[in-house]
């Protein structure tokens, strides 16, 4: 099965085996041509599997059984992330924001509270703040540095994500914390969370791409400590907003 | 030995970095400064612990003793996170 979308401005083919793919991205589809391609094959799906199960492992949670269409959605995205460097473009674990035209994104490990937090900020803006992406949006960064958030359907398991690109204004780094307090970081500061919640290829020089495209993102930095009441949101807004 | 093919080194202004690909088993980053930055160089094409020191010891002015446990010291380290092929 064949269909061609548009992802972060990259026309991509995506050859499957199984439907579910083609679902999933049907608000992205595209007439043009293919800048990508990406074919999966069963051992793709093979390996999904594996790693699903060795990271529930890892974290000594029950291992969670999941169908071969829903693993193929994986596989492809993780190619597509593997070809991405070489569009100007990393894919980042978090969940990205817009408000005013302007993007944010949270990120930190698994389970700090990147969505939760997003989540605060709904509660506090409304209809104001859309949801770029809430698990792994894509950053464009050009050549001075500026960068632009992108929408793509693999969005969390709530499920949230819209198909637009928003220039992104800022990246906070999470941590949990019982009172609430943020500080503007340096860049230097920032690269540990940056290099290990970014998208790292398994071809050398597609990470090596990633690391240079990482050096030039020319956006504001933040490490926010919160907890879960909405005031972490009001402080975050108010600090990070223009 | 040398550095294994799946650990990149990346300089940023302030610091040096190894960053292994995805398919490395290490998921970690090792960051440190410009005396790392050197070693890891070194690392890229085939050599030794000895040609490693003798290499440091003509970049730096630094006593032999404390350059040659430097570079023990980040060997060690290298090769306790597996990126080191032998």
């Amino acid at each position: 099965m064949t269909g061609i979308y548009r992802f972060a401005g990259v026309n991509v083919q995506i050859e499957s085996l199984l439907p579910d793919i083609h679902k999933l991205c049907e608000a992205y589809r595209s007439s043009g041509e293919p800048d990508i391609t990406v074919a999966s094959v069963q051992s793709d799906i093979d390996l999904e599997r594996e790693r699903s199960e060795a990271e529930d492992v890892k974290e000594g949670r029950p291992v969670r059984r999941f169908s071969p269409g829903y693993l193929e959605t994986l596989a492809v995205y993780r190619a597509i992330a593997e070809k991405m460097p070489y569009c100007d473009t990393v894919l980042f674990h978090g969940s990205c924001v817009a408000v005013d035209g302007e993007a944010y994104l949270f990120t930190a490990k698994s389970g700090t509270g990147k969505s939760t937090h997003a989540r605060l900020w709904r509660e506090l803006l409304g209809n104001k703040a859309v949801m770029v992406n809430d698990d792994k949006p894509l950053i464009r960064i050009d050549g001075s540095g500026r960068a632009v958030a992108f929408g793509t359907p693999w969005d969390g398991k709530h499920r949230l994500s819209s198909n637009i690109a928003v220039p992104l204004r800022a990246v906070c780094a999470l941590e949990r914390a019982a009172d609430n307090s943020i500080c503007e970081i340096s860049k230097s500061d920032a690269m540990p969370v940056l290099l290990c919640q970014a998208y790292r290829p398994s071809d050398p020089l597609a990470l090596s791409r990633t690391l240079s495209l990482i050096d030039r993102l020319g956006v504001r930095f933040y490490r926010l400590f919160c907890n879960t009441d909405v005031s972490a949101a009001q402080l975050s807004y108010e600090t990070m907003k223009g | 030995m040398k550095l294994k093919k799946e650990f990149i080194t990346h300089n940023t202004q302030n610091e040096s970095l190894l960053v292994p690909t995805g398919s490395a088993d290490f998921s970690g980053i090792v960051r440190g400064n410009k005396t790392l930055g050197a070693i890891l160089g070194l690392l890229k094409t085939e050599t030794t612990e000895a040609e490693v020191i003798e290499a440091m010891k003509e970049r730096f002015d630094a006593p032999e003793e404390k350059i040659a446990s430097d570079v023990r010291k980040v060997i060690d380290e290298l090769r306790k996170i597996g990126a080191i092929d032998e």
